[in-house]
């Protein structure tokens, strides 16, 4: 049997240096110490992520969802061939291209778009900064060239600087939250005893889709995951993406039991289908037509 | 909106009262288009009937004796490692003739028995018939069969040994006779030898014709062991030594000359060792032919042959072609109700081909009576336009023209010289009737049926009206209700979604726990940790709840919670039972706790003493392979070790009856039979002791699981929590969950769509005499164990929210303090009065929500299913899961739905109202039991 949640939770909380809950959309989630919202003075409403401006990132956030809707389908029949080897072969793939849009068109968290996430993304900064730096020179290139002003180039430099850092701190927390994605599917009926190697790669494919943007521009400010945790925060492609995966991944389970026997139909390549479905139709939905709109 | 409410207060009464009266209405209608009655043709066929063919060829034997080997699947007999040695080597030699014989579905001993006696082919209904076995309408006695039909040629009497079933089909007919019953399938041995220490004794006797034999020892192993038991070859090898005892004194008796043996299997069984369904194996049963006189047949046929994965050794024929087999070789007109062909292998019996086109004539002639009898004379005369025919009268049609050309080939040539062109053709036209009457086994009324599912449909749409004109709940309430309509609707036209059901309810409920716990956070009236701890709980024990018993038909083997770790550890599984019946202890303590304490601790233990008591006797005879040392001490402590298993159910129903008399007692007396919940609560514990009763004992555990679930989402508000989950919850909310809870639970019991898994265990509990309605309610109580067990929970819940004074409408609510605050108050006396009458009036509404919710789901369910079968009807699973789902469908609605959650629960809430009026239960501390 899984672990408790709460005490497992708790675990990851300590772990990411913070009080504040475990960033995940699913029940479970640690103990948090911010009294009930009644209390405290008014706060501003969490406002939706909006993108940068930039003609790179326009171009990025609609190029980059179809690049990897292409991606998943090209790769379809080898996941069904043999889904382990496939996930673990696309999951860096996958993170790479989250990667590039974080920086091409979200804003880091704490810059504009979120709010008190800089003091622990500050924090955790020095622990990564020497890999980050490679990563960040790598991802920042294609930045760089497409800037053309010299000005606006060093300002993107720094902005890069600090976007790598996020980006790979993000990642991090991403892959502490794995396991608790996990746990959550399994509570969700996914095999317990069997195919552990398939439902933890599921879990890290929908933390990098899901999670890892929303990391990325939503830093680790409680006040922001507990209306992302209620779904009460405002739909933005950040948000968009993690509804349209939650309930893709749950709508992936519906074709299992029809007795078609194809191979397709084992776990968990419709549970991924439907993620990756899901959290694209979401995050292009909840950047366009439904920006804004609430729950 | 109170005015309109009280308005329309009893027009709604009168809308949801129509509702539930057209919901068995429409399930009667459409049952008696799908499953017509058939008409049967009465009396005993005669030789004399038919002449035109001339004498009856000789017979080839003059006794019989047929021996029913229960769930005898083809590769026992036939396949490498098979114990039955000696009846291979008798295939080798050719003295044994052995077949697969097709059992159609359903493939449970009573359709089947009656189909190898009567040669036709039993309607689905008689599934249900098997189930009440008393029930007259099912008996034979009135039917041409080759019982009949042996008792009527008067050579000699006719006895029975095995399986009371027989008798139960085939009253006042035989002369000597010795039935076993098979309440538990842990009897391996004894009900097997009841029947064979008769056998030497018969064999020395020539004053009978024909000997029947039925042995269940097979079979039990099967259901216990699956088909690879190890016990499974010895059982094998008994069998085989019987055959070589009787076949010894065929040759050696005088008397026994000219006998026939017949040994067949009533049906087969799947892997798992159940039956019931349609898979190869549970349709492939043996068919051997034995007698010396065989060898002029031929000279013998391989044996053993390897295994085959479709189970079909040698030639398959229907097994309702025994009947007119039997007919020609021990010379008997062929029964009148017979669909079956006479197997093309015995023809050479009779050298002369005249005979041989006697005997198939003879046979035709038989069948194409009842498609006289069906469609009337002039289908065979009239040339009617084909364009205007239905489907199924186009196929009588063709049977017509073949007709014709065969009489028109006899006509010809009424010599022997026809016989190589006439033979094949009658063969062929017989194997065609045989194909088009039985696959319209059933002539659909489609008049009917439309009619059945029109009644579904206003009833499903009143009920609509119904709910809207009394729930009052926001719009986003009603989304997840009519999600699991529209998606149950949808899925019942998927023959894979009806066999895997459980996964929707599974699926459904775990997404209804993360959505209500999701909500919870964004409302926040709980502190985030509470919301979060409470919602993960009740996901991790939907978790195995879910993983108890595997059910379903693809994965029905896979290991589950049962398998791996409660038959492997009896140690865990009785300390589970333990804590379960010692928490129905401590409830029933706390229940009765207006009673002198010691009365209540007293009445309360001796209660489920019994009842502990004999779930251990019972389980020992079931299942005796789960009781070990602390149980079967516990048994042997107890100072009624020798209680016989009957008498301690009667003990235990007995006690249930009192309490639960005088439980009511004090309800009606308007007083208080526990102080701290209501009378109504402690009904709800002593149904959860009939449930443990009635239930698997590997079932128990999840009652425990149930009861955990339960308290998360309606323990009494406390310091860290100061809201339920349940208060979170719409009313429509809250009877949707409660159905979702009802249809996981069944399923988490192992239930499923399939015949094969109704559990008959506990269908005879304290039975002496069988009597249809008390084993009717047993099996339902027994199947559907934990859906009453939320329906009752609900109740509890619905209740308990009504009955807080002027709290705030939760669901409307935007803070969570007022309702606190009112609780502490003392109000005025006026008041008091003016809300227990207020509150009595929510309670009355409360309750016709919750009704009209369920019969929403009700008709829409039965009406779905309904659609389903009717487009359906000729698809290929229609009898073997159409037609399941579709009596488990009536099941669902009359059982749980009317007679359970409407009939019992408007039981209940009259007792609630008439100890709110005098109790008060209004203070809302109530229910800290459970
Ligand atoms: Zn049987
Ligand atoms: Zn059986």
């Amino acid at each position: 049997m899984p672990s408790t949640p709460a005490k497992g939770a708790a675990a990851t909380a300590a772990l990411s240096k913070s009080n504040k809950p475990t960033p995940s959309p699913q029940p479970a989630q640690p103990p948090s110490l911010s009294p009930p919202p009644s209390d405290e003075k008014p706060q501003p409403p969490l406002r939706p992520v909006q993108t940068k401006p930039t003609q790179l990132a326009r171009t990025a956030r609609h190029a980059l969802p179809a690049l990897q809707a292409a991606l998943f389908l090209a790769r379809f029949r080898a996941l069904v061939a043999d889904p382990v080897a496939e996930m673990s072969m696309t999951l860096p793939v996958t993170a790479a291209l989250q990667v590039t849009y974080a920086l091409a068109c979200l804003p880091v968290a704490g810059s504009s778009g979120g709010k008190g996430g800089d003091e622990a993304a500050a924090a955790g900064a020095g622990a990564g900064k020497k890999t980050a730096t490679a990563t960040a020179t790598a991802t920042a290139m294609p930045a760089r060239l497409g800037s053309g002003k010299r000005k606006a180039a060093a300002a993107a430099d720094g902005g890069m600087r600090k976007g790598a850092t996020t980006a790979v701190l993000s990642l991090l927390l991403s892959a502490l939250v794995t396991p608790f994605l996990y746990i959550t599917m399994i509570l969700f009926g996914a095999p317990f005893l069997t195919h552990g190697s398939h439902t933890l790669l599921c879990a890290a494919h929908m933390a990098v889709l899901a999670l890892f943007p929303l990391f990325f521009v939503r830093g680790v400010d409680g006040r922001a995951w507990a209306a992302l945790g209620g779904f009460a925060a405002p739909l933005d492609d950040t948000f968009g993406g993690l509804v349209g995966a939650v309930v893709g991944a749950w709508l992936g389970a519906v074709p299992i039991p029809l007795d078609w026997d194809r191979d397709w139909q084992r776990w968990p390549v419709t549970i991924l289908a439907g993620l990756y479905a899901g959290y694209l139709l979401g995050r292009v939905v909840g950047g366009t037509v439904a920006w804004g709109k609430k729950f | 909106m109170t005015s309109r409410r009280g308005c329309n207060g009893f027009l709604s009464s009168v809308l949801l009262l129509v509702a539930n009266l057209l919901i068995p209405a429409a399930i009667l209608v459409f049952a008696t288009g799908f499953f017509p009655y058939k008409p049967l043709l009465p009396g005993l066929a005669t030789f004399d009937a038919v002449t035109e063919y001339g004498e009856p060829p000789e017979a080839k034997f003059d006794k019989i004796v047929f021996m029913v080997i229960d769930a005898l699947r083809s590769d026992f007999v036939y396949a490498k490692g098979s114990g039955f040695q000696f009846t291979q080597s008798l295939i080798r030699n050719g003295a044994a003739l052995p077949f697969t014989a097709h059992a159609t579905s359903p493939t449970v001993t009573m359709p089947r028995l009656k189909a190898i006696t009567t040669g036709s082919i039993p309607s689905f209904l008689d599934v249900v018939l098997n189930l009440d076995e008393g029930d007259e309408s099912s008996s034979l006695a009135s039917q041409d069969t080759w019982l009949a039909q042996m008792k009527a040629k008067n050579t000699g009497k006719l006895v029975m040994y095995g399986d009371d079933t027989w008798l139960k089909l085939f009253p006042d007919t035989f002369d000597r006779a010795d039935g076993t019953s098979s309440f538990f399938v842990s009897d391996f041995t004894e009900v097997d030898n009841n029947v064979t220490r008769h056998i030497a004794g018969e064999l020395k006797r020539d004053d009978w014709n024909t000997m029947v034999l039925h042995y269940l020892g097979l079979d039990h192993i099967g259901h216990k062991g699956g088909p690879r038991s190890p016990r499974m070859v010895v059982k094998q090898r008994e069998m085989d030594g019987i055959i070589r005892q009787i076949y010894t004194a065929m040759e050696s008796e005088d008397h026994l000359q000219s006998t026939l043996l017949v040994f067949c299997g009533d049906h087969g069984m799947n892997d798992a060792g159940n039956h019931g369904a349609s898979s190869a194996g549970e349709t492939s049963p043996a068919l051997v032919f034995l007698s010396p006189k065989l060898r002029a047949l031929s000279s013998g046929l391989p044996s053993p042959l390897p295994e085959r994965e479709d189970f079909q050794y040698y030639s398959t024929v229907e097994q309702s072609d025994l009947a007119p087999t039997l007919a020609a070789l021990l010379g008997f007109p062929v029964p009148k109700n017979n669909l079956g062909a006479l197997i093309p292998e015995f023809l050479p019996f009779w050298p002369d081909p005249r005979d041989q086109v006697q005997l198939l004539m003879r046979n035709a002639r038989q069948i194409l009576d009842i498609v006289v009898a069906a469609f009337g004379r002039e289908i065979l005369e009239s040339e009617s336009d084909r364009d205007t025919l239905t489907e199924s009268r186009a196929a009588y049609q063709d049977l017509a023209h073949g007709w014709k050309n065969v009489t028109g080939l006899l006509g010809q040539v009424s010599n022997g010289e026809a016989a190589p062109v006439l033979i094949p053709a009658v063969a062929k036209w017989l194997r065609n009737a045989q194909d088009v009457l039985s696959s319209m086994a059933s002539n659909y009324d489609m008049s009917r049926l439309l009619l059945g599912q029109a009644i579904a449909v206003v009833a499903f749409l009143t009920a609509v009206k119904t709910l809207a004109m009394l729930a009052d709940d926001k719009r986003l309430a009603f989304v997840p209700l009519s999600g699991v309509i529209a998606a149950y609707g949808i899925m019942m036209f998927a023959s894979s979604y009806v066999e895997e059901e459980q996964h929707f309810w599974y699926w459904a409920t775990t997404a209804w726990f993360a959505y209500t716990g999701i909500r919870g956070l964004k409302r926040g009236h709980q502190s985030p940790r509470a919301q979060v701890v409470s919602t993960a709980l009740l996901l991790l024990v939907m978790r195995i709840v879910r993983s108890w018993n595997q059910t379903g038909q693809k994965f029905a083997g896979e290991p589950d919670i049962v398998k791996m770790y409660l038959h492997t550890n009896p140690a865990l599984l009785w300390c589970l039972i333990a804590a379960a019946y010692i928490w129905v202890h401590m409830n029933l303590v706390f229940g009765l706790n207006s009673l002198p304490i010691w009365l209540s601790f007293a009445a309360a233990t001796a209660l489920v003493l019994a009842a502990f008591t004999f779930k251990v006797a019972f389980t020992l005879e079931d299942a005796p392979e789960l009781v070990t040392g602390f149980a079967r001490g516990m048994l042997e402590m107890n100072f009624s070790k020798h209680a016989p298993l009957i008498t301690r159910a009667h003990t235990v129903f007995i006690g249930l009856g009192i309490l639960a008399a005088v439980v009511l007692a004090f309800i009606l007396l308007r007083r208080s039979v526990s102080w701290s919940q209501s009378g109504v609560a402690t009904l709800f514990t002593l149904y959860t002791l009939l449930a443990l009763t009635q239930s698997r004992p590997t079932n128990i555990p999840l009652f425990l699981l149930y009861s955990i679930q339960y308290r998360l989402l309606a323990s009494p508000p406390t310091e860290h929590s100061r809201r339920r989950p349940m208060d979170d919850l719409s009313p429509v909310e809250l009877s949707t969950l409660i159905l979702l809870l009802q249809h996981a639970a069944f399923f988490a019991q192992g239930g499923s769509n399939s015949v094969a898994s109704v559990d008959l265990s506990s269908a005879y509990n304290g039975v002496a005499s069988f009597n249809v309605a008390v084993v009717g309610v047993l099996t339902f109580v027994g199947n559907w164990a934990g859906s009453i067990w939320w329906s009752w929970a609900g109740w509890l819940m619905m209740m308990e929210r009504c009955s807080s004074p002027r709290a705030p409408r939760p669901y409307e609510a935007t803070d969570a303090a007022p309702a606190r605050e009112t609780l502490g108050r003392m109000p005025r006396e006026e008041e008091k009065e003016e809300e227990e009458e207020e509150a009595r009036k929510r309670q009355a509404s409360a309750w016709k929500r919750h009704v009209a919710v369920l019969t929403v789901f009700a008709a829409g369910g039965v009406a779905a299913v309904m659609a389903a079968c009717t487009v359906l009807r000729t698809h290929l699973f229609i009898w073997t899961v159409f037609s399941p789902k579709y009596l488990y469908c009536a099941a669902w609605s009359l059982g749980q739905h009317l007679v359970v959650n409407v009939g019992v629960g408007g039981l209940v809430y009259w007792l609630r109202a008439r100890e709110h009026a005098e109790n008060g239960w209004i203070t809302g501390c109530a229910g800290k039991g459970f």
